[in-house]
């Protein structure tokens, strides 16, 4: 159980980004968090694993505050929790292998890993991830050769390594193709629903927030303006989290 | 409403002093620059004390003075007119000062022929010298016993005198010889007996040759006696040489010692560039922390590091290593340990701009993205940072070295050591075939490092 309660995050140039932020995410949910670009989305996924520092409210994981956490706790809490992002954040010039290795650093002794030496363990556990998401044979590339799908799909193989219990992802789909974001998608639902991992996943369309979504928040302006099924998004809710002008996309 | 200007004012301004007008008329930018091109132009002509160049200053002046009348009407007129006419006076004075002589670029080309011709014909191969040398004693002034005649050789080459063995400076004696091989030129050397104090013998201002028959005979030349060595005069009669030389190039062409020493020099060269660029890099990478926005960004005090530092880089970019390299002559003396200094020098500055650029261009998602796996702050500086700044930082080094050996040779010129320094002295001693040798081993390994250092830049990158 993820419990967020009344988090604010006011940037250095005084721009409210996160206003007084509070919902509970039960283990188990594939969360969809809804709004425009600029609603706050990144800034809440990235205060959850402190990527980003909020300037006051707490974060409970499993009765631990982890906006308490000092640096080696954090550490700790951080390697159980996956992240994903909209432009992927992979390692370019290094090879696939590398990049999803890279997801176990948390684990494996630090000063080994600095010389870029890795258990056979972790490269065969690496193998299975890359196996998983169907790129096992990509793994000798070079992460600037493949495809935004193919990328995005190294960045889920290397949240895995880390054996993740939470999964944020930040608009996994929004630099992609329209026909891959179900794909995408689809792996995290098999994560959400054959693993357990409960998922955080902000998107912008209402049809894949429909299809995957088990529990749905809507931001508006940093400000929580839904919360509910995702069924209850009826087309006025739609409008209040979207401002009146929106139409609604369709995606195939 | 705006007060009417009055057109007669502004242009008695303008005429008193130029600009004044517009100024008045309301666009003191203008007014601005004309001051500032009809002054700087009077001031050039007035330093050339040239009178027709005068003219330029009064159109552009008189100009000046009808646009402020329209400017005082509300008219903008074009001021082609005197930019043309200002540009034209500069140009003049440019051509002036530059002593540009365009006549003597078409009737001196004759000048620099054998130079260029030498160029193209490096002293890269030579042949052996065999030499041939038959000689005489002869006494000067007399003494009570002269030497003796000499007598012919069976099979060496040997001189006789035919006339006499003695005698005063200024006077003449005649000698022949044989044994030489036939047909062929050669010289008449003068020496001192201990061999250390010797000279070609001039006779009317050229050379002295003499040309040997079908069977190596010398037919008998006539020789003007010497004045005495400096610390011969006033010692009374002294013996002087008097040889024959021949010399011919024998067996098949090799590589010369010019080549050689080319080589060594060039690689003591392109070691001077290496050692630079390894010290450049040392100093350069911590530089270029301190130096990158993103970095230092956040608080005041890395702030003020940053721009000091970045001030530091750039007045050290702004000296010519030429000149640095005349410092550190002077510091350390001449030879290729200056050179060093002074492309190190000139190296941090440049690469600690580049490196801090390539630091301010990384992507901070995958930072992002590691420290979210529980990375800790080491790990994420390797995996995270390290991937992206080391190929721009290995492609400006290698940039940089090729640079460097550019440059070296052109320090040496001021006593930085390496090839510089010997094309240099064979400039001056007007040695243009080991020159030429010199320019093209140049050429040449800065064609192949430039290609080199694209090639690898474009694997890395």
């Amino acid at each position: 159980m993820l419990r967020i309660e009344h988090l604010t995050k006011i940037y250095a140039d005084g721009t409210l980004a996160l206003d007084d932020v509070s919902f509970e995410v039960p283990d188990g949910e594939f969360l969809v968090v809804l709004g425009l670009s600029g609603a706050g989305k990144s800034t809440l996924l990235r205060c959850i694993n402190r990527l980003i520092e909020p300037t006051a409210g707490r974060i409970i994981w499993d009765g631990t505050d982890i906006t308490a956490a000092s640096g080696e706790e954090l550490r700790q809490i951080r390697r159980h929790i996956g992240m994903i992002f909209q432009e992927f954040n992979l390692v370019e010039r290094t090879s696939v292998l590398t990049n999803v290795l890279t997801g176990r650093l948390g684990y494996v002794n630090p000063w080994l890993s600095i010389f870029h030496h890795f258990p056979k363990g972790e490269v065969d556990r690496a193998l299975r991830n890359l196996d998983r998401v169907g790129i096992a044979d990509l793994a000798h590339k070079r992460a600037d050769e493949l495809s935004g799908g193919q990328r995005q799909r190294v960045g889920i193989a290397r949240a895995l390594m880390q054996e993740p219990r939470l999964m944020l992802a930040d608009e996994p789909v929004a630099s992609l193709d329209p026909v891959l974001a179900h794909s995408i998608l689809r792996y995290l639902e098999q994560l959400n629903q054959e693993d357990g991992i409960t998922v955080i996943c902000s998107l912008h369309f209402l049809d894949l927030v429909r299809r995957y979504a088990s529990h749905v928040v809507g931001l508006k302006n940093g400000r929580v303006v839904f919360q509910g099924l995702p069924e209850e998004i009826t087309d006025q809710r739609f409008k209040e989290i979207y401002g009146e002008e929106a139409e609604r996309v369709t995606v195939t | 409403m705006e007060r009417k200007k009055s057109p007669v004012l502004s242009s008695i301004l303008s005429l008193i002093i130029p600009g004044l007008g517009q100024v008045y008329a309301g666009s003191p930018s203008r007014g601005a620059a004309f001051f500032t091109a009809v002054a700087i132009t009077a001031l050039l002509v007035h330093w050339q004390g040239n009178g027709p160049l005068y003219t330029g200053v009064v159109v552009a002046w008189l100009w000046n003075v009808w646009d402020a009348y329209n400017l005082a009407r509300e008219r903008r007129i074009s001021p082609a007119l005197p930019f043309l006419v200002i540009a034209l006076t500069l140009y003049i004075i440019g051509w002036r000062v530059t002593e540009i002589n365009l006549r003597r670029l078409l009737t001196d080309v004759a000048d620099v022929k054998p130079l260029v011709s030498n160029l193209f014909h490096p002293a890269v191969f030579e042949r052996d010298i065999e030499k041939l040398v038959g000689e005489v004693q002869f006494e000067s002034p007399c003494s009570d016993s002269p030497p003796p005649k000499g007598t012919p050789l069976e099979d060496e080459p040997y001189l006789v005198f035919v006339d006499k063995t003695c005698g005063d400076p200024g006077d003449t004696f005649t000698i022949e010889g044989g044994n030489f091989w036939p047909s062929s030129k050669g010289y008449i050397w003068w020496s001192n007996l201990a061999g250390e104090m010797q000279f070609r013998v001039r006779y009317k201002g050229n050379y002295l040759t003499f040309e040997t028959d079908e069977e190596g005979r010398i037919p008998p030349i006539t020789v003007v006696v010497q004045e005495p060595f400096a610390e011969a005069k006033g010692k009374g009669p002294q013996l002087y040489r008097v040889q024959a030389r021949m010399q011919r190039e024998v067996g098949s062409p090799h590589l010369s010692r010019t080549f050689f020493l080319v080589v060594e020099k060039m690689i003591v060269t392109i070691f001077l560039a290496l050692m630079a660029t390894t010290i450049a890099i040392f100093i350069a990478i911590p530089i270029s922390f301190l130096a990158a926005r993103n970095l230092m960004g956040g608080n005041p005090i890395s702030m003020a590091i940053y721009y000091i530092v970045r001030t530091i880089l750039n007045i050290m970019r702004s000296i010519e290593p030429l000149i640095m390299a005349i410092i550190f002559v002077v510091w350390v003396g001449l030879g290729p340990f200056a050179g060093v200094l002074a492309l190190a020098v000139h190296s941090i500055a440049a690469l600690g701009k580049l490196y801090s650029e390539a630091v301010e261009s990384i992507d901070p998602g995958p930072i992002e993205a590691i420290t979210a796996t529980g990375a800790n702050r080491l790990q994420t500086i390797v995996y995270a940072v390290i991937p992206q700044i080391v190929p721009p930082y290995l492609a400006f080094t290698i940039y940089r070295w090729d640079i460097n050996v550019r440059m070296s040779t052109i320090i040496g010129f001021v006593g930085g050591g390496g090839i510089g320094y010997l094309l240099q002295q064979w400039i001056r001693l007007l040695m243009y075939k080991e020159a030429g040798a010199a320019v093209w081993a140049i050429a040449i390994v800065v064609a192949i490092m430039d290609y080199a250092s694209a090639k690898v830049r474009e694997i890395i990158i």
